[in-house]
């Protein structure tokens, strides 16, 4: 009884933390050294806000929405649909700077040789259909939302009709290794994680490549709350946006893995919310 | 199975044959209901993946890990928290359990949610928090220790009670002549209660609460094997080792020190969890009194149908895949059988394949086999085969062979099995609604059960839909419990004497 008493002391006395400046970004690929990487980034931004941030690690596309919405983070580095999700969820947050590739961002289509795919075209090869297909994880824009949209647009089904099965392998790193494997025939993948796998030699291109890369669309950026200027200061959000566009030391880009970042607002994500709600995955 | 066309195969009353007849019965059963099954094996090149994969298991790289000390720690701090918070709640509910319906009936549904699963909700409100963490094993384990504490109280001997002269007081009776009775099975259930606690603990991680799984589900997800492996020998060695630390003396230290990890602990948003509770979890057309609509809505559930069959058709899989593996496996561990050096080897490879998350299993069979039923399936057999097997072949170590110059397949078949089949059979009983569970977790790799529409669901922020699939989920397990209990054979399942608690060893 007296240790438990001990215990409910201790509980009192560390819920009181003084307000942090708190981050996230969505697992996407490598998350090796995710906490080291990410900890240099928290410490650029300490410099330049003068508030202790912290970054707070997260396993799903869905946790990094979650933290949002609970605010356990103000400042989170989002796909293009979960920033949708997140800026229905939270009102008046905030796209305020995405990277120089986002803009204009790709899905490529992949294809395991065996598969006897056609190569690539400038279109979805036609005998696709009947293969083993996967995605990436269920709600990544460059994944899923914008590869389903392209199949469905060029096809007029959707990928379960299209596909004798559709897999979702959670991440673009899995799906290159379950195309590899011959898991599945066709799998779509995030075009600067398939580039960056090809120049590290993590992927065997005499077993995999490319059959098809879709148009552009714009994708990651970074969403913050829209309260942070109440409790962090009158222009929190501008120095946040200066700030991270400022970022110009390669060992930090490398984290994201982004060229620099530029400015962005909710607007430049109306496409995406368009494909999400047609495709029924945001309503 | 009819008395007349199989004269002395098969009928007769004898409890043995009544077992036969159950189990060749659910056999077939799933014989016949296997062609529905997707069972289509597509690899064609896994074996460079396999060969990264066992090259990491044979070099772990501990180095390669991060912030592995307070993974660890957090690990043994939540499954410590959930489960003492868990016998707070379960006992006093123990005490009223067989008097309240109602209280039985929300134990059944506390419980028929998987963990994991209740992390998902609590994540919502929580976040990514110790709150959640603990919360999500507390509530089930509460369901838990609800139950199985009335079950084992329901044992306690009459004679000290009967021996107390009259006017005790109710209070003095159970503190006195009560309690000490059934304390050893008390604890003895508690203390197992809590390696099943570390086990789902590493799980939560799955989800993104920043326990071992967290770091072991990344790095095998990303094909970093030698971490993964260091990973998997860590949680291995920490199962192992439980008995070295899990000491009553050094636990309540353990539990106070790990308080100083667990935070920060979250400011819980009122207005946010009310408007989850009150909105976010229930369907728009049934708060708006709109029942057309809801029917709709109900329709707009992608392959509810299909995906309630397949959960109920791998867990019957699952299960019958068990009775096999398990009949195959005992006499691997069992002392009746081989010598030192295979038993020892044998019983390593039980509480191996018992130890490694049935997701991980799932996984490399998926990578081998295809994105099909059949590695969730083989991933939910040896698992839960080598589990039960363990368990028999401990069962079968208490029995002293008659004759000893019967040869290893009649001892097998003759001394050996009719003893122990009833045992094996409650076993696997029992640990059907266990399986059932899994089955929907194993939706989270793809197979289309239940789970994966869950595990969809929380994705698309579409709480309401999540919240209906885990009550049907939830529906589903009561029931496949009911059935396991009503054929369960009863003669074996409730003698007292076995080691604890009867079955309760087979929970997890």
């Amino acid at each position: 009884m007296r240790w438990l008493v001990a215990c409910l002391l201790i509980l009192v006395s560390t819920a009181a933390t003084a307000e942090t400046f708190r981050f996230t970004a969505i697992p996407d690929e490598d998350q090796s050294r995710l906490e080291e990487r990410f900890d240099k980034v928290a410490r650029y931004l300490e410099d330049q806000l003068g508030v202790a941030v912290e970054y707070v690690p997260v396993k799903s596309y869905s946790a990094a929405v979650s933290a949002f919405r609970n605010d356990q983070v103000q400042l989170a580095w989002f796909g293009g649909l979960t920033g949708v999700q997140a800026r229905r969820l939270v009102p008046d947050s905030r796209a305020i700077a995405q990277g120089k590739e986002d803009a204009e961002f790709r899905t490529y289509f992949i294809a395991n040789h065996d598969s006897d795919v056609d190569t690539q075209g400038d279109d979805l090869p036609k005998n696709v259909q009947g293969k083993a297909f996967t995605f990436g994880a269920k709600t990544s824009t460059s994944g899923r939302l914008m590869p389903e949209y392209y199949i469905r647009k060029q096809f007029g089904a959707p990928p379960k009709s299209l596909f004798s099965r559709v897999g979702f392998s959670g991440d673009h790193t899995r799906t290159i290794a379950l195309i590899e494997a011959g898991t599945y025939d066709i799998g779509a993948v995030n075009f600067k994680v398939w580039d960056a796998a090809v120049a590290d030699g993590r992927v065997d291109t005499d077993k995999v490549d490319v059959i098809w890369k879709t148009p552009t669309y714009p994708d990651y950026q970074w969403t913050v709350r829209g309260d942070v200027d109440d409790r962090y200061g009158d222009g929190f959000t501008d120095k946040v946006r200066q700030a991270l566009l400022d970022m110009h030391d390669p060992e930090l880009l490398e984290s994201f893995p982004r060229q620099g970042f530029i400015p962005a607002d909710n607007d430049d994500y109306q496409p995406i919310e368009d494909v999400g709600e047609k495709l029924g995955l945001l309503r | 199975m009819s008395a007349e066309r199989a004269p002395g195969l098969l009928a007769g009353d004898s409890l043995n044959l009544r077992l036969a007849r159950r189990s060749l019965g659910l056999i077939v059963l799933c014989l016949v209901l296997l062609p529905f099954a997707d069972l289509a094996i597509t690899t064609h090149d896994p074996w460079a993946e396999l060969g990264r994969m066992l090259s990491g298991l044979v070099h772990p790289d501990i180095l390669a890990t991060e912030s592995l000390p307070h993974a660890i720690a957090l690990t043994i701090g939540f499954a410590l928290w959930g489960t003492l918070l868990g016998v707070v709640l379960g006992f006093p509910l123990a005490l009223l359990f067989s008097r309240s319906r109602l209280l039985r009936g929300g134990c059944a549904f506390v419980r028929a949610i998987h963990e994991l699963f209740w992390a998902l909700l609590l994540l919502q409100v929580f976040g990514l928090s110790a709150v959640t963490a603990i919360a999500a094993l507390t509530i089930p384990y509460a369901g838990i220790f609800a139950k199985v504490y009335a079950e084992i109280l329901e044992l306690t001997p009459r004679a000290p009670v009967d021996a107390l002269p009259e006017g005790v007081s109710r209070l003095s009776r159970f503190v006195y002549a009560e309690l000490p009775m059934v304390w050893s099975r008390l604890s003895g259930y508690t203390r197992y209660r809590f390696e099943c606690a570390m086990r789902s603990s590493v799980l939560l991680g799955f989800v993104g609460l920043p326990t071992l799984g967290f770091h072991l589900e990344s790095a095998f997800r990303e094909g970093r094997y030698s971490e993964a492996g260091a990973l998997l020998w860590m949680f291995y060695l920490m199962i192992a080792s439980l008995h070295l630390w899990g000491h009553r003396r050094l636990l309540p230290w353990i539990a106070l020190g790990s308080l100083f990890l667990l935070g920060p602990w979250p400011d819980i948003d009122g207005a946010l969890l009310w408007r989850f509770v009150s909105v976010d979890l229930w369907p728009k057309p049934l708060l708006e009194g709109n029942w057309n609509e809801l029917w709709q809505w109900f329709g707009d559930i992608p392959d509810l149908l299909p995906a309630i069959g397949n959960t109920l058709l791998l867990g019957l899989m699952g299960t019958v895949g068990s009775l096999v593996v398990a009949l195959l496996l005992w006499p691997l561990a069992s002392r009746h059988f081989g010598n030192r050096p295979t038993r020892t080897a044998g019983k390593g490879v039980l509480i191996l394949m018992r130890s490694t998350p049935e997701l991980m299993l799932a996984f490399i069979f998926l990578l081998m086999l295809g994105p099909s039923m059949l590695p969730a399936w083989l991933a939910l057999s040896l698992h839960n085969g080598a589990l039960i097997a363990f368990l028999v072949a401990r069962h079968a170590d208490a029995i002293v062979p008659g004759n000893h110059a019967l040869p290893a397949s009649a001892r097998y078949a003759y001394e050996l099995l009719p003893r122990l089949y009833g045992g094996l059979l409650a076993l696997l009983f029992y640990r059907a609604e266990t399986i059932i569970r899994e089955t929907a977790l194993l939706g989270m790799l793809g197979i289309a059960t239940l789970g994966f529409h869950i595990d969809s669901s929380f994705a698309y922020m579409m709480f309401d839909q999540a919240f209906v699939l885990l009550l049907i989920t939830a529906a589903l397990n009561i029931g496949v419990d009911a059935l396991a209990r009503r054929y369960r054979p009863r003669e074996i399942a409730n003698t007292p004497g076995h080691r604890d608690h009867p079955t309760g060893e087979a929970a997890c």
